[in-house]
């Protein structure tokens, strides 16, 4: 116990360390003190009272992100709306005539020794979409051009050569505003000539690509920073969680160690799994199928722990490896990637049904809370802990906290929603019937739906009138029965008492919050409720090998498992290791029985006692492993306009939700566009949106979902063969890595080889490539063009258009022009020849829409 | 029947006869009508063109005018109005092409429903025919007409939409297989059908060729694997389909100048698309109709959209008129269902600009083809259009009448999982439509 305590201070003594370091960076790199001011009075306003909430530094003068503010849960918190940035350098410049800049979207000040000398409006909220799309950018040199709807404010002034002190004080956010700073920035310089950023002498210039430059750093580096900030707020958090993570581990050695069962030695065995599944096997008279080459292997592991395959890097120094030990420091290496949080969010935004709306969300939408599933992932937050969060239903909506999860717009009754996605996701059991009367299939009443959703509301719900049947008067009797009507009213109350204890010894850390919460979070969670770790296990079973050991993984009702010995194996795993998640995934990619060539006649349909596992089932790419792997094979990032309709910034968030410029497909959502007004289309997003929705992906998310509607279609491959986001992929422009490939090749076996292995994770067969090379050759050696130059222009989109203009004809002009380019595609390189690249095309192309690409080895 | 078994005729659309076995794998509905009588109202349309007004038409501005308000304080019809077909029933004077023709229509005065707040949640309702309610998704009436009707032939998808995809066109439970084909711009052709522009028919020969290597050797190397099978037969049939057949369809060069003239405008020359499409055997097209260009809001006409509103009006009075004449022309009109629908409509009061706001207690909608009893007004509302007075029509009746018209009951079930979901919420048919 002693040892116990000593650690704990060592562990929270870093921590503490690590907070500190996290809040300043040497000062050396950041010479500009940056204030956060919540609450303060409009009157105030320029010099605001009190202890600031946030404090830190910058390098310069420009504001593109405000860290974070986290709750003792780690969960992010809205600050107060608006709230004041003041930010203070002192330094001297050379004695003579200076130029400043103020760039803001509101109001702001800026300030000399405490003595205003530039000053900019404060943003009006805007009403309607009626405004005039504002004037297309006039550019007279090198500066980059305030972004509507920014305010520049620019003065000269005579300096001594002392030290003065340069401060800035700005108003973000407000009644109706989006609370970002947007480009906030001060510029200086010498009269007439682009400024550089108020900082140090090494500040970058005004100029477009120093400006995008030093954003995108900016961006990265507060990002790294919020993540320490995140992890030092938790770190109390996370040390209670430990706590009650070694108690329950306590209590699981303390029983009887399951029978690991016997295999003769013939069964191939690389752990504990395979004699589960090996036992099985030779009951049944049945052998394991033979393991999958390293290639296929590597391919299929890739997919299943970050979402994409292998580069052609990875695969080289995966086979640079030596053979006996290259597939456990493959599961390594791709286990620690940052990338699986990425492939985790996709999962559980179906489970959970993450719906988020970008404009005035009104059909069942929730937060975004998309943002906590990938934090609490890239963390490797236990999976007891994210489900008790997720419960406690806490934190900012507007920056995707778990408080997200309560909404569902314009839904009669959100919380009997989430009482039946709580229990699908995490105890297999069905309660969607019980919405609108007793289930019919299932053990559960009406009552005991909305007895669960008033514990989640944490007082008394009413039945509404949309969840009940009607009964028509001299009608024949419904099948159903009806317990309840409209009116009533049902109190919190656990109604499944004999199947779920409420043990109180095993406390749920948390911060305040609604007691019934914690209750249901309680119970669940409970070690003693074998289900919720079984459930958990199993979904992790279905996702690498195909198909669960208990079907369907959402409803146990009728389910029988195929191997209970191996199930219960693997949920007391889950317990021992604190719930995490990966060390069972860890112990499946271990398995041989992962590890061998898939069988293609085991399907979710077979009967559990023929579900045997010689191999894990054949899957083919989700929608989002198709679309990630087509960018990353191509090496081009994801084209899309930033999903916000409402860039000025004008409205408020409630209404305009701004979910970035996707990076990875789980970032889409869709695209809203009810209204039919093509000043509201985003054509890149909606290119990537229709492949990803006709394989299956849900634009949205009404209800929860564990297996997708994405059986394969004709229109699949009508997508993939026709659409605009695959010519883009195909298209050898300047900035594909194809393009790269062929100019620099040394020979055309070469090219093809290199290409194999980004397009198919495998060298070509000689059949293949002897194919190919008659394609390619007659065109190959006159590739090369010399002293051409790179064709950079990449598809735009004209920022100026905003809900508070779209309903201007000239935004509708800018849009639907914007459309028909994109139809007409990204230029493609001058630097090869048309005749090899549009050979070089056509065979990437065909690789692409081979059914190779989409299934997995 | 296995899901990945596609036959020709199953490319985009469900075969009618295997959907509605499965559809109806449960006799009798769970819930009884009592409006179900002995005799079933059906119609002899087959096809279905939906003209859209998004943004909610003014119906006091269009089908059912009333007394001349000022455009500031008073209350009333922003234009004047016109005789029609219809004996005694009158309509805006920016409609005086279709007024003569109403006697193939039947204007529906008398649509009420509750959701004023918000266009994309009122949009939903009259598109599925109901709420959201959370446990499921409801699918579009486009798809449930394809789901139940199915292709008349296998060259051409069931359900096109001309206009953006959102998710009230969506099929919901009913599977992707009912999902919609769309087009944005009639120049650039239905999205996923047509190849890029730089691909021309040699190198998508070549193309298909390399591809077609590429499949064989795959399939070679795991020729008893079941799932690599019926994705490279779901690869083989996907690029069989998209012909030139269907995709001359959209040609719309193939038409004279003088029909394409009468049609006018781009929702016009969409019309004329819908006509071609029924003509190509597709079930159910929607046609959506809200370009911002005429006067700014579209049919939304809050504030300054109301100035130009006479620009929309005309339009649609130039292509719904020459639409009706065309199918009339080439015999299409009785076995084709016409549908002009708008989420809400708007009260007689004029906003701070001189616009309306929303109002959905009482707004229009109107039903051409199809067989129907037309010539006829359903419904009547108030000397300024704020309620409804005789024959309220709620939006499961409209879509009942609609599927109706289509020869398709209404109280049929379909099926989400094992849940039995009638087609329409407790809808009925309006009789009066209907020949017994």
């Amino acid at each position: 116990m002693k040892f116990f305590r000593v650690a704990i201070g060592v562990v929270f003594a870093l921590l503490v360390t690590a907070a500190a370091y996290a809040r300043e960076i040497p000062r050396a790199a950041n010479p500009v003190q940056v204030e956060i001011f919540e609450n303060v009075p409009a009157v105030s306003q320029l010099n605001p009272n009190g202890e600031p909430t946030e404090k830190y530094t910058e390098p310069a003068f420009a504001f593109v992100h405000i860290p974070t503010k986290y709750s003792g849960n780690a969960l992010p918190l809205d600050r107060s709306t608006p709230f004041i940035l003041r930010a203070s350098l002192e330094r001297s410049f050379a004695a003579g005539e200076h130029q400043f800049r103020l760039r803001a979207r509101g109001a702001a000040w800026f300030q000399i020794d405490g003595k205003t000398l530039l000053s900019t409006k404060p943003q009006k909220p805007n009403r309607s979409g009626d405004d005039p799309v504002p004037p297309p950018v006039v550019r007279n040199s090198r500066l980059r051009p305030a972004p509507y709807p920014h305010q520049d404010a620019v003065a000269v002034t005579n300096l001594d050569g002392r030290p003065h002190r340069f401060t800035l004080i700005a108003v973000i956010g407000g009644n109706g505003l989006v609370p970002s700073p947007g480009e906030l920035c001060v510029g200086v310089g010498p009269v007439g000539q682009v400024e550089q950023l108020l900082g140090p002498d090494t500040a970058p210039h005004l100029t477009d690509d120093e400006w995008n430059s030093y954003s995108a750093d900016s961006l990265r580096r507060h990002k790294a920073v919020d993540a320490l900030r995140r992890r030092s707020a938790g770190s109390a958090a996370a040390m209670a969680w430990n706590a009650r993570h070694e108690k329950i581990r306590q209590w699981v050695l303390a029983q009887p160690a399951p029978k690991i069962a016997d295999v003769s030695s013939a069964m191939p065995v690389l752990n504990e799994i395979d004699r589960f599944v090996g036992a099985r096997l030779e009951k049944a008279g049945a052998k394991p199928a033979p393991l999958t080459n390293d290639l296929e292997f590597l391919r299929r592991l890739s997919l299943d722990t970050t979402g994409v395959i292998p580069t052609a890097a990875e695969i080289r120094a995966y086979l640079a490896d030596s053979p006996a030990s290259r597939r456990a420091r493959a599961i390594d290496r791709l286990l620690a990637s940052p990338a699986w949080s990425d492939h985790w969010v996709s999962y559980w935004q179906d489970v959970l049904a993450e719906n988020p709306g970008i404009l005035k969300p009104d059909l069942n939408n929730t937060g975004p809370f998309r943002w906590w599933l990938h934090q609490s992932f890239a963390d490797n937050l236990p999976m007891d802990r994210m489900v008790a969060e997720l419960l406690q239903m806490e934190g900012s909506v507007a920056r995707g906290a778990p408080a997200g999860f309560a909404q569902a717009t314009l839904n009669d009754s959100p919380m009997a929603a989430k009482a039946d996605i709580i229990f699908q996701a995490f105890q297999a059991e069905k309660l969607a019937c019980a919405r609108c009367h007793d289930a019919p299939f299932h053990p559960y009443t009406q009552k005991d739906l909305f007895s669960i959703a008033a514990m989640l509301q944490g007082k008394p719900v009413k039945l509404p009138v949309a969840s009940t049947v009607p009964i028509v008067e001299g009608a024949r009797k419904p099948l159903v029965e009806i317990s309840l009507k409209a009116g009533d009213i049902i109190h919190p109350q656990f109604p499944f008492e004999d199947r779920l204890a409420n043990t109180a010894d095993l406390d749920i850390p948390g911060i305040g919050g609604i007691p019934t919460r914690s209750e249901l979070a309680r119970r669940i969670l409970s070690p003693a409720n074998n289900r919720f770790a079984e459930v958990i296990v199993n979904r992790i079973w279905k996702r690498y090998m195909g198909v669960g050991l208990v079907e369907p993984v959402d409803d146990w009702s009728a389910a029988v498992s195929s191997h209970p010995e191996l199930l219960r194996y693997l949920a007391r795993e889950l317990l021992l290791s604190g719930y995490d998640l990966k060390h069972i995934a860890r112990l499946i990619f271990s398995s041989h029985a992962y590890q061998r060539r898939p069988v293609s006649e085991m399907t979710a349909q077979t009967a559990p006692d023929a579900r045997l596992f010689s191999g894990p089932a054949r899957r083919r790419m989700t929608a989002e492993q198709l679309l990630d792997s087509l960018h990353l094979s191509a090496g081009k990032h994801v084209a899309s306009e930033e999903l916000n309709l409402n860039p000025s910034g004008d409205r408020p968030p409630t209404e305009f939700l701004n979910l970035g410029a996707p990076e990875r497909a789980w970032e889409f959502t869709a695209l809203s566009n009810e209204r039919d007004r093509p000043a509201l289309a985003l054509p890149m997003a909606q290119s990537a949106v229709d492949v990803l929705t006709t394989y299956g992906w849900r634009q949205s998310r009404q209800n929860p979902v564990t297996n997708r509607d994405d059986a394969p279609s004709p229109m699949q491959t009508l997508i993939l063969a026709n659409g605009n986001m695959s010519a883009r992929i195909v298209r050898l422009s300047d900035d594909s890595q194809f393009t790269e490939l062929a100019w620099k090749s040394n020979s055309l076996t070469a090219l093809l080889n290199e290409t194999y292995l980004r397009v198919f994770s495998r060298p070509p067969s000689s059949e293949e490539m002897r194919l190919l090379r008659r394609y390619l050759q007659p065109a190959y050696s006159g590739r090369r063009l010399r002293n051409v130059p790179r064709n950079t222009a990449a598809l735009e989109t004209d920022k100026r258009v905003s809900w508070s203009n779209h309903l201007s004809p000239e935004a509708t002009v800018i849009r639907l022009e914007e459309e028909r380019r994109l139809r007409l595609g990204e230029a493609p390189t001058q630097r090869l020849s048309a005749r090899f690249r549009e050979r070089f095309e056509d065979v990437i192309w065909a690789m692409f829409n081979s059914p190779e690409f989409l299934v997995i080895p | 029947m296995k899901k990945n078994d596609w036959t020709r005729r199953e490319l985009l659309q469900a075969g009618a006869g295997v959907a509605l076995a499965v559809a109806n794998g449960r006799p009798g509905s769970m819930f009884a009508h009592a409006s179900d009588g002995p005799v079933r109202l059906r119609g002899k349309a087959d096809a279905c063109i939906f003209l859209w007004l998004g943004g909610g038409a003014a119906h006091i501005d269009t089908f059912d005018p009333k007394a001349r308000g000022d455009g500031k304080k008073k209350p009333g019809s922003y234009y004047d109005s016109i005789d029609t077909a219809i004996n005694g029933a009158r309509v805006c004077e920016h409609l005086r092409l279709t007024a003569p023709l109403l006697d193939r229509c039947v204007l529906i005065r008398s649509l009420t429903h509750d959701i004023v707040s918000e266009h994309a949640a009122a949009a939903n309702l009259l598109h599925s025919g109901r709420r959201p309610s959370g446990t499921i998704i409801y699918p579009s009436i486009g798809s449930i007409v394809s789901h139940q009707l199915g292709t008349k032939t296998d060259e051409v998808p069931a359900y096109v939409v001309m206009g953006y995809p959102n998710i009230t066109r969506d099929p919901g439970f009913l599977g992707a297989r009912y999902g919609y084909v769309y087009l944005t711009q009639i120049e650039t052709g239905p999205n996923g059908l047509v190849r890029p522009p730089d691909i021309d028919d040699t190198r998508q020969q070549r193309r298909e060729g390399l591809l077609d290597a590429l499949r064989k050797n795959f399939l070679s190397r795991h020729s008893g694997d079941q799932v690599v099978q019926s994705q490279i037969s779901v690869s083989e049939q996907g690029f069989r389909m998209a012909g030139p057949k269907f995709l001359n369809v959209f040609d719309l060069k193939r038409e004279t100048s003088t029909l394409r003239e009468a049609y006018g405008g781009e929702f016009g020359q969409r019309c004329l698309l819908a006509r071609r499409l029924v003509q190509a055997g597709v079930r159910f097209i929607e046609v959506s109709f809200n370009l911002n260009f005429l006067n700014g809001t579209g049919w939304d006409t809050h504030n300054e959209g109301q100035l130009k509103q006479h620009l929309l009006i005309r339009d649609l009075d130039q292509a719904l008129s020459t639409l009706l004449l065309d199918l009339e022309r080439n015999r299409l009109l009785d076995t084709t269902l016409v549908v002009v629908a708008t989420e809400f409509g708007r009260p007689p009061e004029f906003d701070g600009g001189g616009g309306r706001g929303h109002h959905s207690r009482a707004f229009g909608g109107l039903l051409a083809g199809g067989s129907l009893r037309s010539g006829r007004v359903i419904g009547v509302t108030d000397d300024l259009g704020k309620n409804v007075v005789e024959r309220p029509v709620s939006i499961p009746d409209f879509h009942a009448t609609i599927h109706a018209a289509l020869g398709i009951d209404p109280s049929r079930n379909l099926y989400a999982g094992n849940r039995p979901v009638p087609i329409t919420d407790r809808g009925r048919p309006i009789a009066e439509l209907f020949a017994t």
